[in-house]
């Protein structure tokens, strides 16, 4: 179920594991029938953690969503509500309780916060006069999550928003817890290196929590080398380009939803045979993507250029297979051959299914649209015109296309011009709008405080340099065998990766000038380990690096990571952590006002 | 005794009888044994080249020299201390109360005296007598002292009022056994210790009995009338059964228990009638045993439920002894009481045997776990039962292993080939691991340290001939008698048996030591047993410190340095502890200097807040990163300051400000909102 969790450089299996075993505890603490109230955002990540099977082998019986009014009748003990620490669904809660009373002799009610208890909540819940009524108040640790075997998030959706707009740090905070329980499970992370402001606070945190912790010596031997720190705001371009690999193509058209993308269904109904099309399903065809599926492990990380030829070569490996039953003379050869039957048919369907996602994904990619919007951003990435007001914004805008590609190029041109002209800002701001309604400032001041979007100060643009000296832009980018990690951008290579392939080698001293031009310190520290816990190296054993991206991390910066640790002569392997995994779009929502009434 | 042990060749039979003629001159009770010893070796047969335990015998005379037989097993009295107080007058006329487990002792002279002129003094002594504190006491007449589980000194006064000190003589606090005994006045009281913790009973001026089972969950229990009892009863104890407290009392010729409903007449089982009515009596130290003592000088004992009897004993002595304890430990072989009269002591076996010691002075006895204490006013000694162990070890002329493998070291030490005969002996039986372990426990048991090097090392001897043996006991037991040593120094002043110590267990020892702050011993303690150091060395350092705090002759700059030199990093130790420690002191600017040290926010901020130090815990919060500690502060802050203040304090912190910016924002218009 789990199984591709465990086939990493480090098994990440052991972290679901503790929070399964987590889970079980507290649903054993109540006893009897239980059903539990779910916040509804919640249900996604719990999913990567439990199956509904765990919780109805510890008598789960119903389970609801969280909304106002009465709860839906259910004969149970126990009931449990699983919520986010959030003053509006405290309010909600309240008003369940106060009208389920009236109707149901005594249920006991619990309350669950995910990832933390907090005060707050909990005044609130006195104010409404019902703190008293539940019988459990627990929190429930969930901070990172494990999504593949390489690849953790806290599907912390407004930490971006939280850290730059808002200037909460909850977010960093619960980063630092995780990293702890995370050390707590696979060692003491010897070094810590960071850039940027909520690297260094996560870090500050980190090692005060563990002077708190003094005393009781983590005696297991460490797992992770180096912990990488990444503040978003250091490289805010990435994002903001259309992802090019396969898997990073996906989440911008279809977006990918805790592991699952949710594809129209007329593409694989045509797959059955002999149903016709006559009732063509109506549900959007859901899928899991995971490393689980061996043809999409393979496939998921190239460019989506490439991805044709894979499934071309992999098409012919399957028939070929398939045809090797002619061959099966013998008894023995064709027990063999029918033993092998299940992993081919599975592999078969699992190549129609991508052959269908390929062609959705190339009916997209092949539009016009998509190549001149790809075309600009890759001008703004080479730095052409970038201090001119683009006309293809321009008409994009007179077309009244949907406003997130809009701010995604405007942001672009922004931040690959460092700043806009005022001039020209103010052109893009007074076009915006007025196409899209004035509502939009409060977007467009909130872009301009994360420093998405603002006036070129003084200072001379220094995005050239960066550029070059990091070699943001390869001009020969091999798609199909990749040399660089250049190829998930078709030519741009992402910032971040950049910086993290740098710190392995040379290190971060070689690109000093650089760094001080990002936002945000950088900085070194280092944890002392209990003797006798320091590893020694075999010869060519690869050092392992965790990869924390604070606010967020796009598929392809992953797809990227993923191809330095594959690389022969890199001696690194890489683990991936983030709050959330982003796209351009739904990191733009995530900064928009009042998101919910943009969403169309 | 084995009949089988030879006769000693013709220069060991005289240097034998050299011992048995010092022995005899050391005690004369010790002769007895030696002779009828004696007779049983002399009268077997010679086989020439077996080893010769008659060797035993002469260097271990010495040990041997203070046992006394009581049926078929030992008693013997150690000496434990020559004790450093001086009192002028003895123990007469004082109210004296000594803590088991070697506990402190504190000593009331002329408890009843009322003159406001010259108060009568309360000194409180280390059971080696060592002065801790004293100092007059200015409440009202004392009828009873007694210690708590706690090492805390109970003094329950006439009017029922019970004051409660602490070992420095620090008034800790008080309460009243009840308002009717202000008039009826406390008549006797007892303080016992339940599983509960530790009680106070008291009998009136009315005859009535009032209980209190918990002195720190205070529940004053008054017990049923007893039957024509007038003024004081003739004797009473406290019992605790099957968790419940009961007190057994004689009124007359009859014998009542009284539980929290009922009194119900009770009848020794086996009481001989003519044994009149009881006129003293006594629980064992487990509560499980009783002794009575009767009007015809009859010793009854029996199981405390009254079920079943043991013995008794026509003691030939009508008076009743000034005191009676129960001396016993645990698996006794031959549980005795121990009576005691003014010039005599006495210790009746179930078997009817006794022994006699004469007592100079006026002494009082402690009944421990096993054994009993006897505090002169110039020494104090030890009476117990000799542990089976050493008997076997010791005994003259004994055969058991650990005896012949202590006999082998010694001719070991002596360059002798006779280790090498006593070895083969052991070894041609098989029984060298239990020589070992039988050394090893020997050791444990034995109070003087020559004794116990001289077991250990011919223990250790004996392991080189073992291949998998294992150390552990060995080592533990190494480690365990050095730290009784150290405690048992007059100067620390606590005589633990290895007995007592196991059951008290090393947390209570290193608890009791840092309480009576031998702070540089209980560290090494700690280090020595290599304990964890949160448990160990921690518990200690946060001791230390909050002690350090109250220190009002320090600056708090060199306090916080004192502090902070010694504690460091030392893992488990709340610097928010000490800090509100000093707070507790009035020294609030030290608090907050040590609160600096302190790694935990979520530690910090409540104290801070306490201390009004609301701006300091805002940032504290802030830099902790927790947001749901900023939310309290803030929450706390809206709640104290006025409005104006409240916001000038949040612009100063920008997070802080943000976040309530967002609370705001979330709760409903009007309802405390920020109002903007």
């Amino acid at each position: 179920m789990a199984a591709h969790l465990s086939y990493g450089r480090v098994n990440l299996n052991i972290l679901r594991e503790a929070a399964r075993k987590e889970l079980r505890e507290f649903l054993d603490k109540c006893a009897g029938t239980k059903a539990i109230v779910w916040d509804e955002y919640l249900t996604g990540p719990f999913g990567l953690i439990a199956q509904y099977s765990l919780l109805k082998e510890h008598e789960v019986e119903k389970m609801f969503t969280l909304k106002g009014g009465r709860l839906p009748p259910a004969d149970v003990k126990n009931i449990i509500f699983f919520v986010r620490p959030r003053l509006e669904l405290m309010d909600i809660i309240a008003e369940n309780i106060f009208s389920e009373d009236k109707m149901h002799p005594a249920r006991d009610f619990h309350i669950l916060f995910v990832p933390r208890r907090s005060m707050l909540c909990e005044q609130r819940l006195k104010e409404q006069g019902v703190l008293g009524s539940f019988v459990n108040i627990d929190e429930y640790i969930l901070d990172l999550i494990p999504f593949d075997g390489d690849l953790l998030s806290m599907e912390y959706e407004s930490a971006f928003r939280e850290c730059y707009l808002e200037n909460d740090q909850t977010s960093l905070y619960h980063t630092a817890k995780g990293l702890m329980t995370l050390q707590a499970l696979y060692g003491t992370i010897p070094q810590i290196f960071g850039k940027g402001d909520c690297a260094r606070h996560v870090a500050n945190m980190m090692l005060r929590m563990k002077r708190e912790f003094a005393g009781i010596q983590n005696q297991i031997l460490p797992v992770f080398d180096t912990l990488l720190l990444l503040d978003r705001n250091v490289d805010l371009l990435t994002p903001l380009a259309t992802q090019l690999t396969y898997e990073g193509l996906i989440d911008e058209i279809y977006g990918i939803h805790n592991g699952y993308v949710k594809l129209p269904p007329e593409k694989f109904a045509q797959k059955k045979q002999g149903e016709g099309s006559k009732d063509l399903p109506t549900e959007p065809k859901k899928l899991q993507l995971n490393s689980a599926e061996e043809l999409y492990a393979e496939i998921r990380d190239k460019n989506f250029n490439a991805v044709g030829a894979a499934l071309s070569k992999k098409a012919k490996i399957i028939s070929a297979a398939f045809e090797e039953r002619h061959n099966a003379k013998t008894v023995g050869e064709i027990k063999q051959f029918v033993s092998q039957l299940p992993h081919m048919q599975a592999a078969r369907s699992s190549l129609a299914n991508h052959t269908s996602i390929a062609e959705l994904v190339k009916d997209i990619t092949t539009s016009e649209a998509f190549f001149d919007n790809l075309t600009v951003e890759q001008e703004f990435m080479t730095g052409v015109d970038t201090d001119k007001v683009n006309t293809y914004i321009e008409d994009s805008i007179a077309q009244k296309d949907p406003l997130i590609k809009i701010l995604r190029l405007v942001c672009m041109q922004s931040v690959c011009n460092n700043g806009l002209k005022q001039k020209v800002l103010d052109y893009y701001k007074r076009e915006i709008l007025q196409t899209y309604g004035y509502e939009h400032i409060l977007t467009l001041s909130n872009l301009e405080k994360a420093g998405l979007l603002k006036p070129q100060t003084a200072s001379r643009n220094n995005y050239p340099t960066i550029r070059k000296t990091l070699k943001l832009w390869m001009e020969d980018a091999n798609e199909q065998n990749p040399n660089d990690i250049s190829y998930v951008y078709s030519g741009y290579a992402p910032l971040s990766i950049r910086l993290t392939q740098v710190l392995a080698r040379p290190g971060w001293r070689s690109i000093e000038e650089v760094l001080k031009m990002l936002p945000g310190p950088h900085f070194e520290e280092r944890q002392q380990l209990p003797s006798g816990l320091h590893k020694k190296r075999q010869q060519g054993e690869n050092r392992t690096t965790l990869v924390f991206f604070l606010g967020g991390v796009t598929y392809a910066e992953i797809a990227a990571l993923r191809f330095l640790s594959q690389m022969e002569d890199s001696g690194m392997e890489y683990i991936i952590a983030t709050t959330k995994l982003i796209n351009g779009t739904n990191w733009m929502k995530s900064l928009m006002d009042r998101p919910q009434s943009q969403t169309s | 005794m084995s009949t089988d042990c030879c006769l000693p060749t013709e220069e060991e039979e005289e240097t034998g009888r050299g011992g048995a003629a010092l022995a005899a001159s050391a005690d004369s009770s010790a002769v007895i044994i030696l002779s009828s010893c004696g007779s049983v070796r002399f009268g077997s047969g010679i086989r020439t080249s077996r080893p010769n335990p008659s060797l035993l015998f002469l260097s271990m005379a010495f040990i041997t020299a203070n046992w006394n037989p009581l049926g078929d097993a030992f008693y013997r009295k150690t000496e434990l201390y020559e004790m450093f107080w001086s009192l002028r007058d003895g123990l007469g006329d004082s109210l004296v109360a000594a803590a088991p487990y070697g506990g402190p002792i504190a000593l009331l002279r002329e408890p009843l005296r009322r003159s406001t002129s010259s108060r009568p003094q309360l000194d409180i002594y280390s059971a080696s007598g060592v002065s801790i504190t004293s100092f007059p006491w200015k409440s009202g007449p004392v009828v009873h002292l007694g210690w708590s589980v706690n090492d805390e000194l109970l003094c329950v006064q006439e009017d029922g009022t019970v004051l409660i000190y602490d070992l420095f003589g620090t008034f800790k606090r008080h309460f009243s056994m009840g308002q009717e005994v202000v008039q009826s006045q406390v008549l006797e009281a007892k303080v016992f210790h339940s599983p509960y913790g530790t009680g106070v009973a008291i009998v009136t001026g009315s005859s009535r009995f009032t209980l209190a089972t918990n002195i720190e969950d205070l529940k004053l229990r008054r017990l049923p009338e007893v039957p024509g009892l007038q003024g004081k009863p003739s004797c009473w104890v406290v019992l605790t059964q099957d968790r419940q407290t009961k007190v057994l009392v004689s009124s007359g010729a009859e014998l009542y228990v009284l539980d929290n409903t009922s009194c119900t007449a009770v009848y020794p089982p086996g009481l001989s009638p003519q044994a009149g009515s009881i006129v003293h009596m006594a629980v064992s130290f487990s509560y499980k045993y009783l002794a009575l003592f009767t009007e015809a000088g009859h010793l009854w004992t029996g199981l405390s439920n009254l079920q079943e009897r043991l013995s008794e004993v026509d003691i030939k002595r009508t008076a009743p002894p000034t005191q009676m304890v129960w001396c016993r430990r645990p698996r006794s072989q031959q549980p005795s009481v121990v009576l005691m009269w003014d010039r005599l002591l006495l210790v009746v076996g179930a078997c009817n045997d006794t022994i006699q010691f004469p007592m100079e002075e006026r002494s009082v006895l402690v009944g421990e776990l096993d054994g009993v204490r006897i505090i002169a006013p110039c020494s104090q000694e030890l009476l117990q039962e000799v542990p089976l162990v050493c008997q076997d070890i010791f005994k003259i002329a004994s055969m058991a292993p650990g005896a012949l493998l202590l006999e082998a070291h010694r001719e070991y030490e002596k360059s002798s080939q006779k280790a090498d005969e006593y070895l083969r002996e052991i070894k041609e039986q098989d029984v060298l691991g239990d020589a070992v372990r039988q050394c090893v426990e020997a050791a444990a048991h034995e109070y003087d340290p020559d004794t116990q090097k001289a077991l250990m090392r011919a223990a250790s001897f004996g392991k080189c001939f073992l291949t998998d043996f294992s150390p552990e006991q060995f080592v533990v037991t190494c480690r365990e008698l050095r730290v009784l040593n150290a405690v048992r120094d007059s100067s620390v002043g606590m005589p633990l048996t290895h007995t007592q110590f196991k059951q008290m267990t090393l947390q209570v020892l290193i608890d009791r030591l840092v309480y009576r702050q031998f702070y540089p011993l209980t560290m090494e303690v700690c280090r020595y047993l290599k304990i964890p150091d949160y448990q160990g060395v921690s518990r200690v350092l946060k001791h230390w410190a909050s002690c350090k705090v109250q220190q009002k002759d320090l600056t708090d700059e060199a306090i916080a340095r004192a502090v902070c030199s010694k504690v460091g990093d030392c893992p488990g130790v709340s610097y928010s502890d000490i800090a509100a420690k000093a707070y507790e002191c009035g020294r609030p600017e030290l608090a907050i200097k040590l609160l600096d040290y302190e790694a935990r926010s979520g530690e910090q901020v409540p104290l801070l807040l306490k201390m009004k130090r609301s701006q300091l815990a805002l940032s504290k919060a802030v830099e902790s990163g927790d947001t749901d500690l900023v939310y309290t502060v803030v929450t706390y802050l809206k709640n104290e300051m006025n409005r104006g203040d409240f916001f000038m304090t949040l612009r100063n912190q920008p997070v802080a400000l943000s976040l309530y910016r967002q609370v705001g924002s979330a709760e409903p218009e009007g309802v405390g909102g920020p109002g903007w």
